[in-house]
């Protein structure tokens, strides 16, 4: 830098030189860590935190403190106690960022474990780089088609290091044909599916909707896939309005959910049922729709009632999921559940392990994982297809009212018995 | 009094900086035996960034083409990548140059679209292409629609036999890339259409009625620039192991930090966005996790840049000191002799 000749360059030298040193006491403060000497475990964490998926991350920073809580005393493995240090990385939202940083958490931070959560865009370039780079990694909060199939994944030999849990496409069609036959409706059902992960996976004419929705007798409309952030439904409205649909369905994101929402009121298009995935999990964006959001349903995949208990804190759901809300004064989100439950399984591989800092010990350990969590039973011998465990879904419905604009309300419990229903499906007035 | 001139070319700090040059690129070349897995990853990645960086200021600050699509290009680099290996059989390494070749063939019926267009509507044109691209990938279904796909492990694994050599060759082919991308820019600079371009930059008409093919030398350096482009977005995405629409055409990633590092490099040199990458790599270090605060950074950062020092920070030191490391331009000595 050229040396400062005037008041002004003087003062904007001081500027440079204060921010930069400002990047670096801070950077060193919360990002760097000093290598830790032996006896000390890392397991990465990928994570939207910002960008659109943000939503997801919500509770992250609630979650992380509970974990380092309770692996203050470290973890013990076959006699010797190691430090345990998670390492957390923002995708921005972004699956070549998420890529970047779970390259950066392998090679420079040298995990011994990754874990990774939140949407197929996050999870998919995560696994990848795992896979190819032999780091044993534990992904959730994707249905398992879009994270095994687009990845390339055979089910007979599936993957080598890279394992999930979650529900498939066969539970949100359960639960949502479930909910839909407690009402008299007309059996015929808009679809809006978008060209992205998700879209293509639930309108696949094979996998998908299309099939199963068929043979229970459903006549489903499906105009085709749209692009996100589209700003104008109506020739999808007019086509389910001519039909005659009176329940409609989809994997919408939130803000194209609430752009067709409002222009079904306003075109009168009134079904009687809209059960959503993915756009009405945050209570967030119900309560951008005021009164419109009430008796909207979706999948369930976690609430405070559901009957487990943390492996690793023994709290119930609903004391982690009280927890969260006084120590944020937020509203419980289902994300909680399977955010600890990554750290859950990743302790119960890592114990089990003999040798954490063996990549295929800890492998080994993970593919034999038996564990109940805080969102059931993590099982992957037990999955449709290998490296895959599935956690149980149910639906239920918003509804206004309760401790705060919206409450979710559990309709439908088909596939898991333990939970409870808080009530059965109201059609939208 | 007499005047007589000389033209001259290169300076003795050029001269001796070219020296340096050879002496960096050798000390490059062995950074498999010097350096880590985690240095090598993260300098194939600077070198991608460098060669976007060096053909985005080709086209802008010589050409005066201001593209804010060329995140087509690179989309169309990697899926052609994808496509050859996942589905022809093609060993990556030879995917990636095909790639760039491909890449360099589809962009001239798009130049032939976008030179309709003229300075702001050009930089939107550009854009719109790109979506145009984004979204036509985003309905073939074999490429995985918009969900995208993974390159999968075998076909990673068949590009040498150990992790280490794969590491090791692509980093080769990464600085292979750069080094190229800056010859690139360096000889077709010295050549008769960089004379041309800078003329067209300064003025189109002008030129044109001095008789300079503006309209060929435009698409000339338009296809190089593109299929340079290409083969970066190749090497991107056999990094990245896995493509989608989103991914791969995305303004923000392959444009928008590209104007970035431009910008505050210093544009219509080589040297600015050499040091541009520099500077966007240290604070992307340390500065990367503070999430939103971190793009409100970059964004500060290049306006204040753009402020203060229009021609980049690297036109800050040739103001200062006249160093150019590499001599592309043309100065004239006046050498002054008394007469009798």
């Amino acid at each position: 830098m050229t040396c400062a000749k005037t008041g002004f360059i003087d003062r904007r030298t001081l500027i440079k030189t204060g921010l930069a040193s400002a990047a670096l006491t801070s950077s060193l403060s919360f990002t760097r860590r000093a290598h830790a000497a032996d006896g000390m475990i890392r397991i990465g964490f990928v994570s939207p935190k910002t960008g659109p998926l943000a939503a997801f991350a919500e509770s992250d920073e609630y979650i992380l403190a509970g974990i380092a809580a309770a692996f203050k005393e470290g973890l013990t493995i076959d006699g010797s106690t190691y430090g345990v240090e998670v390492i957390v990385k923002d995708s921005q939202s972004n699956p070549n960022r998420a890529a970047d940083v779970a390259a950066e958490l392998i090679l420079e931070d040298e995990v011994n474990l990754m874990v990774v959560s939140s949407t197929p865009e996050t999870t998919n370039p995560v696994s990848d780089q795992c896979e190819i780079n032999g780091v044993p990694c534990i992904s959730t909060v994707a249905p398992w088609q879009p994270w095994f199939f687009t990845r390339g994944g055979e089910p007979e030999t599936g993957f080598e290091y890279t394992y999930h849990f979650f529900w498939g496409l066969e539970d949100v069609i359960s639960v949502f044909t479930e909910m839909w036959g407690q009402l008299a409706t007309s059996k015929v059902v808009g679809g809006m599916f978008p060209n992205d992960g998700d879209g293509n996976a639930w309108g696949h004419p094979e996998l998908g909707f299309p099939r199963p929705l068929a043979a229970q007798g459903y006549n489903l409309i499906d105009p085709g896939r749209y692009q996100n952030l589209s700003d104008d439904f109506s020739a999808q409205i007019s086509a389910f309005k001519n039909d005659g649909a009176d329940i409609v369905t989809g994997v919408m994101i939130p803000p194209d959910f609430t752009t067709f929402w409002t222009q079904s009121r306003q075109q009168g298009f009134t079904p009687k049922i809209a059960s959503m995935g993915k756009a009405i999990l945050f209570p967030v964006v119900v309560e951008q729709l005021g009164d419109a959001g009430h008796n909207l349903s979706s999948e369930v995949w976690w609430t405070p009632n559901h009957p487990f208990a943390s492996s690793v804190t023994g709290q119930s759901a609903g004391q982690v999921a009280t927890g969260y809300t006084e120590a944020t004064g937020r509203q419980w989100t289902q994300p909680i559940g399977f955010a600890h439950a990554l750290f859950e399984v990743a302790a119960d591989a890592l114990a089990r392990s003999g040798d954490p800092t063996d990549y295929d010990k800890v492998r080994g350990a993970l593919a034999e994982t038996q564990l109940d969590t805080v969102v059931g039973r993590v099982d992957f011998s037990s999955g449709p297809v290998p490296n895959v465990s599935k956690t149980p879904l149910v639906g239920g419905q918003w509804r206004l009212g309760g401790d705060f604009k919206y409450d979710m309300v559990v309709t439908a419990n088909g596939n898991a018995s333990d939970v409870p229903t808080g009530g059965s499906m109201e059609a939208i007035s | 009094m007499s005047l007589s001139y000389t033209v001259q070319r290169s300076t003795r700090a050029s001269q001796t900086s070219m020296s340096l040059t050879v002496v960096i690129l050798i000390i490059l070349i062995a950074a498999p035996w010097w350096a880590g897995r985690a240095e090598l990853r993260l300098m194939v990645e600077i070198f991608y960034y460098l060669a976007l960086a060096q053909m985005w200021s080709l086209l802008a600050g010589y050409g005066g083409l201001v593209s804010v699509g060329q995140q087509a290009f690179v989309g169309l680099g990697g899926y052609i990548l994808f496509a050859l290996a996942a589905f022809g059989g093609v060993h990556p390494i030879m995917a990636l140059v095909l790639a760039g070749a491909i890449t360099a063939l589809i962009a001239m019926p798009t130049a032939l679209v976008a030179f309709r267009l003229q300075g702001a509507y050009f930089a939107i044109g550009t854009w719109v292409i790109a979506e145009v691209f984004r979204l036509s990938f985003a309905q073939i279904s074999a490429l995985g629609g918009g969900s995208g796909m993974s390159l999968p492990a075998s076909i990673v694994k068949s590009i040498a036999s150990s992790r280490a050599g794969r590491e090791h060759l692509v980093y080769w082919v990464a600085l292979a890339i750069a080094v190229a991308a800056m010859a690139l820019v360096f000889f077709l600079l010295r050549s008769r259409w960089g004379l041309a371009m800078t003329a067209i930059r300064d003025s189109e008409p002008a030129s044109e009625s001095l008789g300079v093919e503006t309209y060929r030398t435009k698409f000339i350096v338009y296809v190089m620039a593109a299929g340079m482009t290409g083969l970066v977005g190749a090497l991107i995405f056999l990094q990245k192991l896995r493509i989608s629409p989103d991914a791969a055409f995305s303004v923000q990633d392959w444009t928008a930090l590209v104007i970035f590092i431009v910008v505050i490099g210093g544009i219509g040199t080589i040297e600015g966005p050499i040091l541009g990458t520099i500077i966007f790599f240290i604070l992307r270090e340390f500065a990367s996790d503070w999430g939103s605060w971190y793009l409100i950074l970059l964004g500060g950062i290049a306006v204040a840049v753009m402020l203060f020092a229009p021609k980049g920070l690297w036109g800050l030191i040739t103001a200062r000191y006249d160093v150019h490391l590499f001599p592309v331009g043309r100065r004239l000595i006046v050498n002054e002799e008394k007469s009798k």
